[in-house]
C-alpha cells in the first residue's frame, strides 16, 4: 500500500453533471495551465493555503489573539495573511470560531480518499462513479493512478477531466484504469493558447491524437468551453474541428456553453479573473449556429446536453 | 406526460377553489338535540343516533358538473364545530376564525349567537376535552413542555378502514351482519351491533337522500350532464340496495364511506389506502367490457380527488399552528408489494399519478410505495409528478418497512399490506386503530433540562428532575446519565396521561360506523375504542434527533473531549440565548460536525437516544392492551416545539424552530449534499420510525427539465430504496416562486407546497411559517 498523499481542495457529492449517473468529484490541487477564464482559480496553485472567508468572520480578533510572529496582520476589520511565512497556519485555522479562516484544501492519503469516495457507493449505479477533476489531476499522477487502480479493483467507474499537460508515459499508465476521458482542447492556434491558457499545445495535441488512434478513443470526449472572442471563434472552433475529425472522424466532441459565476471565487486567491463579466451564457439559438459549424467541419458524434 | 383534464373538472375545479368557507354548526345543532331529547340512553346509542339523524338532515347539495356526490356540509370547505370532543375553544375563538393567522373560516353572527345559548351552555363540562381536563388536566399540563399530550379534543382519526369489506358488503351487507350477530351474542355486545344498524339505516338514508335531491333538480340541467347525472344518481340509489359492480359505483361507495367516517368522528386522516389495488378489479371488468374509456376513468378519478379537497377539519388556532393547511390526511398508497411478496402496479396506479398532475391541489396525500424491484414507468411517471413541485407524491420504501412492522408484531400477510395514513404514518390496512402521535416528546427540552438542574431555560421554573447541571457534570457519561433518568421520568408521566386521554375516548367517543369497518370490531363485537381492532398500536414522536444529535456531538466535541468550550461557561451562555457569549454560539455552530452529513459519530448520538426511547417503549401497554412505538415526523410542530426550547447547544437561539420534518437534518446544515443527508438518516434504525417517519428535501426545477436529470434522479431513489431509509418527500420550488407568493397571494392561488408531511397551499400559511419554508436548504447547485 501506498503512502503517498495528494491534496485535494474540494470534494463534491451527488455531482451530477460530471459525466454519467451520480457521481462523487475530486479536485486536485494543482494545474500547469493557466487559463484566464478558470473556473476553479483556487485549484491552480500546487501548495496548501489559508484562505479567508469574509461573509463567515464574525470579526472577534481570535486570529489576532493567537496568531504567531509574522503569520498576519490584522486590518481594515480581517485578516492579512503573510505569504512569505514558512510554517503552517494551524493555530489560526483551528482557532477561528466561524471557520472563516480554512485551508483551502486537505492532504488525503489513498485509503482516506477511497472512503469518501465509497461514501457514495450505494448511489452509483447506471455508470455513477467518481470524477477526477482539478486542477489537473494528472499533475498529483502517480497518487492518481494509486487511486484508479484500487477504484478498479472496487468496480467503480471512473472518469477523468483532463488537458492532458503533461508526460505521455503518465497518460498510458492511467488508461487501463479510465472508463470515462473528457480532455478540453481549448485553444487550437498555437500563439494564442500560449497567451490565454500559459501553456504549448503542441503536446496536448500529441496526446489527443495518440489516445483517439489507441483501442481507448470510445471513452473519450473532447470539449471545447466557449469563451467569447477566445475560444468561440470561428477560426478555432473550425480548426478543431478539422484537427479531431481528421484523426478519427467518429471523436466525440462537445461544446460548453460557458457559465461566468467564477468570478466570485476569485476574492480569496491571488489572481485576476480575465474574463469581461457582461458575458451571458449562449443563446440556444447562438450555440446551434456553433454545432453546424462543427458539423461542416467533420464533427459526426456532437454530444449535446 | 401531458395534462389530461377535462372541461368538466375545471369547472369543478374553478367552482370549488372559488367557494367561501364557512364554520358550521349544523351537525352540531343536530347532535345537541338528539342528545337532549335522550338524556337516559347510553353515550354509544346517543352517538349512533345522533349520527343517524345527520345522515337524515344534514342540508346536501350537488354541482351537475359532478360524477361523485357527498359531503357532510352543503358548502365546500367547512369547518364543522363537533361539540362531543370538545369545543371550549371555539366558545373562545368563534369570533376570531375569520382573521386568525392559520386556516381561517368565515362565521355567521347568527351561529355564533346560537352556539353560545343553544349548544355551547349544554356541553359545558361534558365534552371529552371537559372529562380529560377534570381527570388529568393538570399532570397533563405539568409536563407538557416536554410532552405535548395529543388527541384530547378530537376523535381518533388516522385510520385506513376496511375498504375492500365496504365496497363488498356495502351499508346493507353490513347491517345485516351486524342483525346476524345480534342473535347469538353476550348481552354486553348487543349495544354495539344494534349500534351498528342505527348507523348502516342512515347510511343507507344518506345515499338514498342523493337520489332523491338530484332527480327533483334534474330537469334543471341541460345537456350532457344531465345524462351523467342520471348515472350519478342511479349510483346513489343502487348503493342503498347493493354493492358496487361498476367502477363508477365503487368510486361513488368509497367516497360515501369517507364522507360518513368524517361525519361520524370529525377526525383528521380516515385514509383510502391501497386504491390502485382495491379497485382495480371493478376498473378492469369496464375496461374489458367496453363499460367505459381510459378517459372516463379519469374523470371519475378526478371528481374523487376534488372531493378529498372538500372536508377540511376544523382546527383550534394553536393546533392549526402545528398542523397548518387543513390537513386532513386523505392518503393513497400506489404500487408496492403484494400478497406474495411480488411489486405490483397498473393502469389505475398510473392514473392516480395523472390526476395529481393534473389537479396539483393538496388533497389526497399521495403516496408511491418503492421497493428494489419499482418499474421504470412507474418511477419516472411518478418523478415527472415531483417535477410539477406540488409536494407528492410522497415515497415509501417497502424495504425498509415490512421487516420493521413484522418486527413490531404486524402478521406478515399485513405487513405487506401496510398503507399510509393522514402524512406519513404507517398503518396495517383495515384492521388498525393506530392512535398516531398520541404524544409529542421534545427529546431537546429533555436535554435542556437535564443541563440547567431541571430548570426550564426560558421561565426558570422547576419542571425536571434537578440531577445536576452542566456546571457539574464531569465526564460527558455523567451528562448522558442524568439525560436518561430525565427521560425515563417523562416517559412516566407521558404514560399515567395516556391512560387518562384513551379512558375518555372510550367513554366519551364510541364510534360504531368506523368499528364497523375495522377488523375484527364486528367479530369481537366491540368498538375499536375499546380495543376491537386487531391491531391496537399507539405511537409516540420523537422530538428532534436533529437537534439532538448536534446539541449532544457539540458538548461531546468541544467541551468534554477537546475542552475548548468549558462546561460551566456553555451553561451560561444557554441561559443568557448566547448574548454577549458570541464566540461560543459561533463555534457550536461551525466546529464540530452536524447530523446530516454522513458523519457517522455524529448521526450515532442522535440514533442512540431515539433507540434509548425507543426500548423503553417496550414496557408500557397502552390502555386497549397494544404497544407503544414511536415515529420521526413532527408535520409543522418544529416551529411551535422550537418556541418551547430555550437555547440549546447546537448553537440554535431559544425561541427558533427545531428542525423541519422529523428525520431531516437542521435546515441549512447540511453542507455535503443530499447523498449525505441520506446516509446519515439510513443511520436510523427503521424500528424508530414504524409509526412513520418523514424526510424532506427540496429540489430546483431545473433538474428534472432533462430526460437524464430524471433518470439521475430516478438513480437517486433507487439508492434511498437500498438505504432502507422508510419516508422522502420532496419540494420543487424556486425561491423566489414563494418570496413572489408570499408578496401577491392572490396571484398564486393554486401553489401548493409540502409543509411536512403534507401539503398546503402556500398563500394560506402563515407569514412565519411561510418564511422558514422560504429559508429551508435548497440544493440550487444542482
Amino acid at each position: 500500500m501506498t503512502t503517498s498523499k495528494a491534496l485535494v481542495f474540494d470534494i463534491k457529492r451527488f455531482a451530477v453533471h460530471d459525466g454519467d449517473g451520480i457521481r462523487t468529484t475530486i479536485f486536485f490541487k494543482g494545474c500547469p495551465l493557466r487559463c484566464i477564464w478558470c473556473q476553479n482559480p483556487e485549484g491552480i496553485s500546487t501548495l496548501r493555503k489559508p484562505i479567508y472567508f469574509q461573509n463567515n468572520c464574525i470579526h472577534c480578533r481570535c486570529c489576532e489573539k493567537y496568531a504567531k510572529e509574522g503569520q498576519m496582520i490584522y486590518q481594515n476589520d480581517r485578516p492579512y495573511f503573510n505569504k512569505d511565512y514558512q510554517g503552517d497556519f494551524d493555530n489560526l485555522v483551528n482557532i477561528c470560531p466561524s471557520s472563516a479562516i480554512r485551508y483551502d484544501s486537505q492532504y488525503y492519503d489513498v485509503d482516506m480518499l477511497m472512503k469518501e469516495i465509497e461514501s457514495d457507493r450505494v448511489f452509483y449505479r447506471d455508470s455513477g462513479g467518481v470524477t477526477f477533476s482539478g486542477g489537473e489531476p494528472l499533475m498529483q499522477g502517480e497518487f492518481l493512478i494509486d487511486i484508479l487502480k484500487r477504484c478498479h479493483q472496487q468496480h467503480i467507474h471512473t472518469a477523468i477531466e483532463t488537458t492532458l499537460y503533461t508526460s505521455l508515459e503518465l497518460i498510458q499508465k492511467a488508461l487501463p484504469y479510465l472508463d470515462q476521458i473528457y480532455i478540453d482542447l481549448k485553444i487550437y492556434d498555437e500563439a494564442l493558447h500560449q497567451k490565454y491558457v500559459g501553456g504549448s499545445v503542441a503536446l496536448i495535441k500529441k496526446h489527443i491524437e495518440y489516445i483517439l488512434k489507441s483501442e481507448h478513443w470510445k471513452k473519450v470526449i473532447i470539449r471545447t468551453p466557449l469563451i467569447p472572442q477566445i475560444t468561440a471563434t470561428i477560426q478555432n472552433l473550425q480548426s478543431i474541428s478539422q484537427f479531431l475529425s481528421h484523426i478519427n472522424p467518429e471523436v466525440y466532441y462537445e461544446l460548453l456553453n460557458y457559465n461566468p459565476l467564477a468570478s466570485s471565487k476569485y476574492e480569496y486567491v491571488d489572481f485576476d479573473y480575465g474574463i469581461d463579466l457582461k458575458y451571458k451564457k449562449y443563446t440556444d439559438d447562438e450555440m446551434e449556429v456553433f454545432y453546424q459549424m462543427t458539423y461542416q467541419n467533420g464533427i459526426k458524434n456532437l454530444i449535446k446536453e | 406526460m401531458e395534462k389530461l383534464m377535462s372541461q368538466r373538472i375545471q369547472i369543478l375545479k374553478e367552482k370549488m377553489l372559488s367557494s367561501p368557507r364557512y364554520a358550521s354548526i349544523e351537525q352540531a345543532r343536530i347532535i345537541t338535540r338528539v342528545y337532549q331529547e335522550n338524556e337516559s340512553l347510553s353515550v354509544p346509542k346517543k352517538r349512533a343516533l345522533s349520527l343517524k339523524k345527520a345522515m337524515e338532515e344534514l342540508e346536501i347539495g350537488f354541482e351537475k358538473e359532478e360524477l361523485i356526490v357527498g359531503n357532510r356540509t352543503k358548502g365546500v370547505r367547512y369547518g364543522v364545530v363537533f361539540p362531543e370532543s370538545g369545543c371550549s375553544w371555539i366558545d373562545k375563538e368563534f369570533e376570531t376564525l375569520p382573521t386568525r393567522p392559520q386556516d381561517q373560516f368565515l362565521v355567521k353572527e347568527e351561529d355564533i349567537q346560537e352556539f353560545r345559548e343553544k349548544i355551547y351552555p349544554y356541553w359545558k363540562g361534558k365534552t371529552m376535552e371537559d372529562v380529560i381536563k377534570h381527570r388529568g388536566g393538570e399532570d397533563i399540563q405539568a409536563i407538557a413542555k416536554v410532552v405535548k399530550i395529543n388527541q384530547k379534543d378530537h376523535a381518533q382519526g388516522h385510520i385506513c378502514p376496511d375498504t375492500a369489506l365496504w365496497l363488498k358488503l356495502g351499508p346493507q351487507g353490513l347491517m345485516k351482519q351486524a342483525q346476524e350477530k345480534l342473535k347469538t351474542c353476550d348481552e354486553s355486545q348487543k349495544e354495539f351491533y344494534e349500534c351498528v344498524i342505527l348507523v348502516m339505516q342512515g347510511a343507507c338514508t344518506f345515499m338514498k337522500r342523493y337520489y332523491d335531491m338530484i332527480m327533483e333538480n334534474i330537469h334543471d340541467v341541460e345537456g350532457s350532464y344531465q345524462q351523467s347525472l342520471k348515472t350519478v344518481a342511479n349510483n346513489c340509489l343502487n348503493l342503498t340496495k347493493r354493492p358496487p359492480e361498476t367502477f363508477h359505483e365503487a368510486v361513488q361507495s368509497l367516497w360515501f364511506l369517507f364522507v360518513l367516517l368524517h361525519m361520524e368522528s370529525n377526525a383528521s386522516s380516515f385514509s383510502p389506502g391501497r386504491m390502485d389495488q382495491y379497485l382495480y378489479p371493478y376498473y378492469q371488468k369496464d375496461i374489458e367490457a367496453g363499460k367505459i374509456s381510459m378517459a372516463d376513468a379519469l374523470d371519475i378519478l378526478e371528481c374523487l380527488w376534488l372531493k378529498f379537497n372538500q372536508i377540511v377539519y376544523l382546527r383550534n388556532q394553536n393546533s392549526a399552528k402545528y398542523f397548518a393547511g387543513f390537513p386532513i390526511g386523505f392518503n393513497i398508497a400506489i404500487g408496492g408489494l403484494d400478497e406474495n411478496g411480488n411489486d405490483t402496479y397498473n393502469e389505475l396506479s398510473l392514473l392516480c399519478l395523472q390526476c395529481q398532475y393534473d389537479l396539483g391541489l393538496p388533497q389526497p396525500n399521495l403516496s408511491v410505495r418503492l421497493n428494489r424491484h419499482s418499474s421504470h414507468e412507474l418511477m419516472q411517471k411518478a418523478i415527472e409528478v415531483v417535477s410539477k413541485g406540488s409536494g407528492m407524491p410522497q415515497f415509501f420504501n417497502d424495504e425498509a418497512i415490512i421487516h420493521a412492522l413484522i418486527d413490531l408484531g404486524i402478521e406478515k400477510k399485513d405487513a405487506l399490506n401496510y398503507a399510509i395514513v393522514g402524512c406519513v404514518e404507517l398503518t396495517t390496512h383495515g384492521n388498525n386503530l393506530g392512535w398516531s402521535d398520541a404524544a409529542m416528546f421534545n427529546l431537546n427540552k429533555a436535554l435542556e433540562l437535564t443541563l440547567n438542574h431541571g430548570k426550564c431555560l426560558l421561565t426558570h421554573e422547576q419542571i425536571g428532575l434537578d440531577l445536576g447541571g452542566l456546571d457539574t457534570y464531569e465526564t460527558f457519561d455523567d451528562l448522558e446519565n442524568a439525560f436518561q433518568k430525565q427521560i425515563d421520568y417523562f416517559i412516566e408521566k407521558m404514560m399515567q396521561c395516556e391512560i387518562i386521554v384513551e379512558k375518555a375516548h372510550q367513554d366519551c367517543l364510541p364510534t360504531a360506523f368506523l368499528s364497523s369497518v375495522i377488523d375484527d370490531c364486528l367479530e369481537k363485537g366491540l368498538d375499536v375504542t375499546k380495543g376491537g381492532a386487531k391491531y391496537n398500536l399507539s405511537g409516540i414522536q420523537m422530538i428532534q434527533i436533529a437537534n439532538l444529535a448536534d446539541s449532544l456531538a457539540a458538548m461531546k466535541k468541544l467541551v468534554y473531549d477537546d475542552g475548548v468550550i468549558e462546561a460551566g461557561k456553555l451553561l451560561k451562555a444557554l441561559q443568557a440565548d448566547f448574548q454577549g457569549y458570541e464566540i461560543i454560539q459561533t463555534m457550536l455552530l461551525n466546529k464540530v460536525p452536524k447530523y446530516g452529513n454522513d458523519v457517522e459519530w455524529v448521526d450515532r448520538l442522535g440514533a442512540k437516544w431515539a433507540e434509548y426511547f425507543r426500548e423503553r417503549m417496550k414496557d408500557y401497554t397502552n390502555y386497549r392492551g397494544g404497544p407503544y412505538h414511536t415515529g420521526m415526523y413532527t408535520v409543522s410542530a418544529h416551529v411551535p416545539m422550537g418556541e418551547n426550547v430555550g437555547a440549546s447547544p447546537d448553537g440554535r437561539n431559544a425561541l427558533t424552530p427545531l428542525a423541519d420534518g422529523g428525520m431531516s437534518p437542521v435546515y441549512g446544515r447540511d453542507l455535503k449534499g443530499p447523498t449525505a443527508v441520506l446516509k446519515s438518516v439510513s443511520r436510523l434504525n427503521n424500528s424508530l420510525t414504524t409509526n412513520g417517519g418523514l424526510l424532506n428535501m427540496k429540489f430546483l426545477p431545473e433538474f428534472f427539465q432533462t430526460k437524464n436529470g430524471m433518470n439521475k434522479f430516478e438513480n437517486f431513489l433507487r439508492a434511498f430504496v437500498d438505504l432502507k431509509i422508510p419516508h422522502i418527500q420532496f419540494n420543487v420550488v424556486r425561491r423566489e416562486d414563494l418570496q413572489d407568493a408570499k408578496i401577491h397571494p392572490q396571484l398564486h392561488k393554486s401553489l401548493t407546497i409540502r409543509v411536512a408531511g403534507y401539503t398546503a397551499y402556500f398563500v394560506e400559511l402563515a407569514h412565519k411559517l411561510q418564511d422558514e419554508i422560504i429559508e429551508r436548504t435548497t440544493y440550487d447547485n444542482i
